[in-house]
This record gives structure tokens, sequence and C-alpha cells, in this order.
């Protein structure tokens, strides 16, 4: 339900707090909300394939099967609907990402999971294109978006 | 990113440095060179196993993708377990390969390879003749087990007679440690052992 009305339109990164992503369609401004054209996206990180090291990455990415592109266009797709916020030092969450170990800064981007468990944005999607699965919890990356964003 | 897989692995040597279960002597973890990939964990045999009052070493080598990857992890001290290759210490433990989470860590290794040895798996075995051994003839496991322990990972249980039957093997020129594997993959029948080795 939390949600639901944050999709589509928190991809901004400067929200002033968390809260900002509640209130839904309030955040638009200018060309940084909306779901952005997943092609012209942030360069993808160096990370996607288990076995690529940084070296070759560019070079796989190239050689990569226009089924496996497709795919991973529409995971980037998918993680980009999840929410970000910043980071606002309530002592009641993560004091450092469990994925780089590295204790969050106020203000700092943080992407939330479905099951509130947060991260670093760029560690958490390092991740998520791994495996789509909250690496503290172990929960499935909301079941629902996967389904409606991979069949369509 | 390797600079990822180098920062966390420095935080957490020190977090099992400070862990209750180092101040226990149940796991311990060393470096092995200085760029941080490799290192050398240490285990000691749960109580109320076979494995008990042994240490066993092991092998962890550390992606570059780390922790997107999991570690890569095998004994180095030989052992008797149905999950573990008796010839190359190879682990089968489903959080080393399909089910790694960023968020586990060099000491959740550790513990849930310590979970392991107290624990087996034979439905979903690494060394097949030994999860044989471990269903059909249990107890015959529980002291090859005790055994392997005894003679390789310092564990307080001697059993002179697999010793009489792995120096008789000896004598004919065996070394010792194929003598013990082949006796105890044949569940120390020597006459078997011995056509084993000879035919």
């Amino acid at each position: 339900m939390l949600l639901g009305c944050t999709m589509g339109n928190c991809l901004k990164i400067n929200s002033p707090d968390d809260i900002s992503l509640l209130r839904g369609s309030e955040s638009i401004s200018g060309q940084d909300s909306g779901p952005m054209p997943i092609y012209q996206h942030e360069p993808l990180p160096q990370m996607f394939y288990p076995a690529s090291s940084a070296s070759h990455s560019a070079a796989s990415a190239t050689n990569m099967s226009e089924e496996d592109q497709i795919k991973i266009a529409k995971r980037i797709g998918l993680v980009q609907h999840l929410p970000i916020g910043t980071y606002d030092g309530n002592l009641k969450k993560a004091r450092e990402c469990v994925i780089c170990m590295v204790e969050f800064c106020v203000d700092e981007a943080v992407r939330y999971l479905p099951c509130m468990h947060i991260y670093h944005v760029h560690c958490i999607d390092d991740w998520l294109m791994r495996s789509l699965t909250c690496p503290s919890c172990l929960e499935p990356v909301d079941a629902a978006l996967l389904t409606s964003y991979e069949t369509t | 990113m390797a600079n990822m897989a180098v920062s966390r692995i420095k935080r957490e040597f020190k977090e099992v440095m400070r862990s209750e279960e180092i101040v226990q002597c149940s796991i311990k973890i060393e470096l092995v060179n200085d760029s941080w990939t490799e290192l050398r964990g240490e285990i000691a045999g749960p109580p109320d196993t076979p494995y008990e009052g042994g240490k066993f070493v092991l092998e962890i080598k550390v992606p570059e993708t780390y922790p997107f990857n999991p570690p890569k992890v095998r004994f180095i001290t030989r052992i008797w377990h149905p999950n573990i290759s008796s010839v190359t210490g190879a682990i089968c433990l489903d959080i080393l390969k399909d089910n790694w989470a960023a968020a586990m860590t060099l000491r959740t290794v550790l513990l849930s390879l310590q979970a392991l040895l107290a624990a087996a798996e034979p439905d979903d075995p690494q060394d097949a003749v030994v999860a044989y051994q471990f269903k059909d003839k249990h107890e015959l496991f529980v002291l090859t087990a005790r055994h392997w322990t005894n003679a390789y990972a310092g564990g307080p249980h001697t059993f002179p007679d697999c010793d009489s039957k792995i120096q008789r093997l000896k004598d004919m020129g065996i070394d010792e440690h194929d003598a013990r594997a082949v006796l105890s993959k044949e569940n120390w029948n020597l006459e078997k052992a011995t056509e084993c080795l000879f035919s």
C-alpha cells in the first residue's frame, strides 16, 4: 500500500526527506520525475554478471544477446521503481549499509526495499541486478511488481 | 569494485576479532596475503559430534565481486563428512552457492560451516561414498569421522584397531593417507581394502 502510491514518481534523489516519497504525485517536478527511458539511464554498473570482472564488463555488454539485454533493461526498470529517500539519522533505522558495511551519512541517498530495509543506492542496485531479494531478510523484492514488469 | 571487497573484508575481519566466538576459541580467522583476497579460517568441531575436539582449517578466497558473490571456501584439513569432499575439501553448502546474500559475512559463513558439521545433509552429498556410509552404516561413519578428526584435526579419540589396519597397509608400501582413505571407503574391511589397492 505504502509502495503503491510511490510507484513511478520517486526517482528524484534529492528529495528533502523520505516522507516526500509518500506524497505521491506532489513530488513530481521537472524532468527528474517519472520513469525514465531505461536505455538512456545512467551507465550500467559494472557488476551485472557474476563471472565478469570490472575490466571486461564493457565488452560483455556488447556481446550480450538481445534477450539478455532486454532482461537487464527490464530489471533496471523494475529497480528504478523502488523508492529512494535520504538517510535522516533516525536511530530506529539501520546505521550502516550491510552490503558495504559503511555507516550511512545524514542526507545520503538510500533505497528502500518493500521490507523497509535500506541500503546505499549503488550498493543495492548492484545486488538487485543479481538477485531480486533483500540481502538482509531474503524477502523477495515485491513479487507483484516483478511479475507486472517482467511480463509486459 | 575491488575496493568494496577489500574494505568489507577489513571491516569483517574486525567483526570476527571482536566476536564472542573468538573468545570461546570456536572460530578463528587470519590473513594469508597482504591483498586481503585470501584468508585462512579455523573452526572448532562442535560438541557432541564426531568432530568434537578437532580444529578444522579452511581456505577462504575472496572474489573481486565480493560481497555480491560468495567467498570460495574449502576445507584444508581432511574431514570425513557427507557434504565435504574427503579428497579435495570442496563444500556443498547452499549459502556458498545460490543462496548467498550480501548481508552474510565471513563470521556467518564460519558459523554455518560449524552448523553443517553438526547437521549433515546426506541427501545432498558432496562425497557420495561418505554419504552412503552415513546412511547405511552410521556407526562406522561415526567411527571413521572420529578417527579422521584424530588423525588430521587433533581430535582426542584414538582407534587402535584403525591404526593397526593402516599400519598393515603401510607395511605393504602404501602411503598412510591413501591407506586410511581406502579403509574408510571399504568400511574398515582390510581384505577388501587390499583387494581394491592391488587389483
